[in-house]
């Protein structure tokens, strides 16, 4: 971190003010789009109240200074080797997570809708969870097709008739909310083992670094009781009486997430664990230690339900615990996320999910979800080939920006390749709208633009609290026009300020 | 609470990094005699730098005029290949590489400037050129290199706590330094100085690479000889790289690693601590009241004991530590 430059640029936010506004200034080469909701100015180019305090700041600095806190903040990532891998690309096997130096910001109110939402919706999710692997109410009275679920490939019939202690089939949740003209939305719920969280603190330790003047005024709500949170909900998840032994499964260094795995283990006191490294005797899970074998209460694991056991599910899997299944079976050890939560993430099961929410807690959606077309159905599928080049057509089972096809960005041949893959197996593909994600400001090649974004906030439920820490993952589509924010695929990051929300004025649109 | 296999990446960890820093030694060292060094001396010192890492040693032409030209022309190839050649699993960039490796996988149980440290030394190294490094004098990069391995050495001995984590660490320093300076007294001594040179330059020499040069003359004398040297070398207890020295602090990780097992009847890694112990106590090469032309042989194959016992303990370590059986490892 250039420490000379972060600390001018920051102290001069007490200098005369000098007002931003989208087109001019720094801001010169920021052209609004009005079809696209912006999330750092109005339509007129005057900036929301919740931005004006950064706005001015960044009016204030030269392309010159916030290059160097660019670089600075980047340097930063790659001495902490704050990493991921990209997948089957051997050759750029590590990566330094791009970060951007602009935080996007959000009042407390927008926020307070957001946390409200994602409650709602994370308790409506693990009750369909408790109910399609026991009574199968919602199944039978038609809430979600029965063989959408049980035909599900996330579906795992070994935890039928299981109680999971507390109802907490989902205790760590990533939810994909975007925000677009009509407000915010939900994207996906990433119910399996979502990713990010890391970042989320990497991104705020670097920006409270480069603007501590600026980060102090805004008065930015705290990220940094995440992973204490996080041990608390794990924790809470079982009867022990006495201090929990919790164990991180991780595949193993080669995983893109590998650098998250550590960290969170790290933060909480966790054994990071490799498959390698337990093992079950007597129903019992231990971890080898130096001192012996050690018991085991809580796996939080981090790899998919496939590899867990290679007794009970995929038996090729070398990355799981053979008879660990057994011993969450007999309640010796608790696994978060539960077996099988990822039924509930289905991209199909997706669509369904406003409806649960209805029939689970007689609530209307508090958050909406996005138009899902089904290929399943003859006439989604129709629709969908009908339209491609203005639908975005995703695998259903598929996660990290893989296996989906944006129409509009697509050549015709990339179309025609994937109508052909649609028409061969519909049942195993959705589409949805293009959808105008909101923007916010960037700083790319030299000066300041709009981007899109999307934001994955962070919700656990444990015994009986659903807590969330008030911030998320801003995933942002660094290239110009780019609506794929996966760091997989060339997005990137930033961080995101929740402000407290004293003496903030009401928010219209001008 | 350690886990066995964080155990052994730290261990390795440390193998590694001593390692790094033993071959960047040697190395340092000749490059500094290039000099003013003759063509044939340096071309032996060549020979012992890579026999002491575990290379076939280069060949040289015999004539001494070639030799000449092919010694200036070749330091460079020869010291980029222990240095840049990441193909060379010997080299200092290979074994600082395997040392983060070791690392990543160790995160939650290292402090964040440690890990940096490791981090921004290896990528300064990946990142610099030798070439360019080279043209300013062929030793700077590998001083650079020692200083941030010295400078990594200071942050964790600053930072970490002195847990397992740090033991297994450290266990791995000391191990891979007697297997390290079994291996360098057994070549320097079997090679010895060219007839007609310097003998005592070439076993001051011998101190200079182990940093007890200055330690040597201060608490010795200044009459360098080879059975004071290698007396000093062997059996010296404040001389961080004596044997004797390697030897105690072994004994001491592991009695912190599992107190149980220092007490009678002894584990098999203690065991084989003492044996170390005790080997390096009667050595015949930390009896410096001998002389020279006493016998050629008169340390025998003590080095190479060492050396093996020293591979053995590795062993012991690891199936003590680290690959016992499940139903070894289970609580009573």
């Amino acid at each position: 971190m250039p420490d000379s430059i972060a600390t001018s640029l920051d102290e001069r936010f007490g200098d005369q003010p000098r007002t931003c506004a989208a087109g001019s200034g720094a801001f010169a080469h920021y052209e609004l789009d009005p079809g696209i909701y912006d999330e750092m100015f109005h339509r007129d180019g005057s900036p929301r109240s919740a931005c004006r305090r950064l706005g001015d700041m960044l009016a204030r600095a030269s392309p010159e200074d916030l290059a160097a806190l660019q670089d600075g903040v980047a340097r930063r990532f790659l001495h902490e080797g704050i990493t991921f891998t990209v997948l089957g690309r051997a050759e750029m096997s590590e990566h330094i997570i791009p970060i951007d130096c602009v935080p996007r910001v959000l009042s407390a109110q927008e926020w307070d809708h957001v946390d409200r939402g994602l409650r709602q919706r994370i308790t409506a999710l693990n009750l369909f969870l408790e109910d399609i692997y026991h009574e199968g109410r919602s199944l039978r009275d038609g809430v979600v097709p029965a063989d959408l679920v049980l035909g599900c490939p996330q579906y795992r019939a070994q935890m039928r008739g299981l109680r999971v202690p507390h109802g907490a089939y989902v205790s760590v949740c990533g939810t994909d909310v975007v925000r677009t003209g009509d407000g915010f939305a939900v994207l996906e719920d990433n119910l399996r083992v979502p990713s990010g969280v890391s970042y989320m603190l990497a991104c705020r330790a670097a920006m409270k670094q480069a603007y501590p003047r600026l980060y102090r005024a805004h008065g930015v709500r705290e990220i940094a009781g995440y992973p204490e949170d996080l041990y608390a909900t794990l924790a809470s998840l079982g009867s022990w009486g006495r201090t929990p032994r919790v164990a991180v499964l991780t595949p193993g260094r080669y995983n893109s997430a590998y650098y998250e795995h550590a960290f969170l283990a790290g933060e909480m006191g966790a054994m990071l664990a490799e498959g390698r490294d337990l093992v079950v005797h007597d129903a019992v899970l231990y971890v080898r230690t130096v001192a012996g074998l050690k018991r085991i209460d809580v796996v939080y694991r981090r790899i998919d339900d496939d590899f867990l056991d290679p007794v009970t599910f995929r038996e090729d899997s070398v990355l799981g615990v053979p008879g660990l299944f057994e011993a969450y079976r007999a309640g010796n050890v608790v696994i978060a996320n539960a077996p099988g939560t990822g039924v509930a993430d289905d991209k199909a099961v997706y669509a369904y999910v406003p409806g649960i929410i209805r029939y689970f807690l007689d609530e209307e959606p508090i958050l909406a979800n996005v138009e899902t077309h089904f290929c399943r159905e003859p006439d989604g599928l129709a629709y969908t080939i009908d339209h491609i080049e203005d639908l975005v057509v995703k695998e259903v089972g598929g996660s990290g920006g893989y296996g989906m096809l944006v129409g509009c960005h697509a050549s015709a041949s990339e179309r025609g390749e994937f109508i052909a893959r649609l028409r061969a197996d519909p049942a195993n593909y959705i589409s949805q709208p293009v959808l105008a994600l909101s923007r916010a400001g960037c700083f790319v090649d030299g000066r300041l633009e709009p981007r899109h974004v999307d934001l994955r906030p962070f919700v656990l439920r444990g015994r009986d609290e659903i807590r969330i820490a008030p911030g998320g993952l801003c995933r942002v589509a660094l290239r110009k026009g780019g609506l794929v924010v996966n760091s997989s695929q060339g997005g990137g990051c930033k961080d995101l300020w929740i402000l407290r929300g004293e003496g903030e004025e009401g928010e219209t649109e001008r | 609470m350690m886990l066995a296999r964080a155990a052994a990446d730290f261990y390795w960890m440390g193998r590694y990094l001593e390692r790094a820093e033993q071959t960047a030694r040697l190395l340092d060292h000749q490059l500094n005699r290039l000099v003013d060094t003759p063509a044939r001396e340096l071309a032996h010192g060549w020979r012992v730098l890579y026999e002491a890492v575990g290379l076939a040693p280069p060949s040289v032409p015999g004539d001494a005029d070639e030799a000449e030209a092919f010694l200036i022309a070749d330091a460079y190839t020869l010291a980029g290949a222990l240095v840049e050649d990441e193909t060379r699993s010997n080299s200092i960039i290979s074994q600082w590489a395997h040392a983060r490796e070791n690392a990543k996988q160790l995160r939650p149980w290292l402090p964040v400037p440690v890990w940096t440290s490791l981090n921004r030394g290896y990528l300064w190294m990946r990142d610099s050129d030798f070439a360019a490094a080279w043209a300013l004098g062929p030793p700077t990069l590998v001083r650079d290199a020692i200083d941030r391995l010295r400078q990594l050495a200071g942050v964790a001995d600053a930072m970490m706590p002195r847990d397992d984590a740090w033991r297994f660490l450290e266990l791995g320093r000391f191990v891979e330094r007697i297997q390290h300076h079994a291996v360098l007294l057994d070549t320097w001594d079997a090679l010895g100085p060219l007839p007609g040179a310097s003998t005592s330059l070439w076993w001051g020499d011998l101190l200079r690479v182990c940093g007890a040069y200055e330690f040597y003359c201060r608490s010795r004398s200044m009459v360098v000889r080879r059975e004071s040297v290698l007396a000093f070398l062997v059996r010296n207890p404040e001389l961080p790289r004596s044997l004797r020295f390697a030897v105690h602090r072994i004994g001491e990780l592991l009695s912190g690693i599992d107190p149980a097992g220092a007490r009678y009847p002894l584990a098999p890694p203690q065991r084989m601590a003492l044996h170390l112990a005790a080997a390096v106590e009667m050595d015949p090469h930390g009896d410096e009241s001998r002389r020279e032309g006493d016998g050629g042989a008169d340390g025998g194959d003590s080095f190479g004991t060492l050396l093996r016992d020293s591979l053995t303990l590795h062993d012991l370590v690891m199936a003590a530590y680290v690959d016992y059986p499940v139903e070894e490892g289970l609580p009573s």
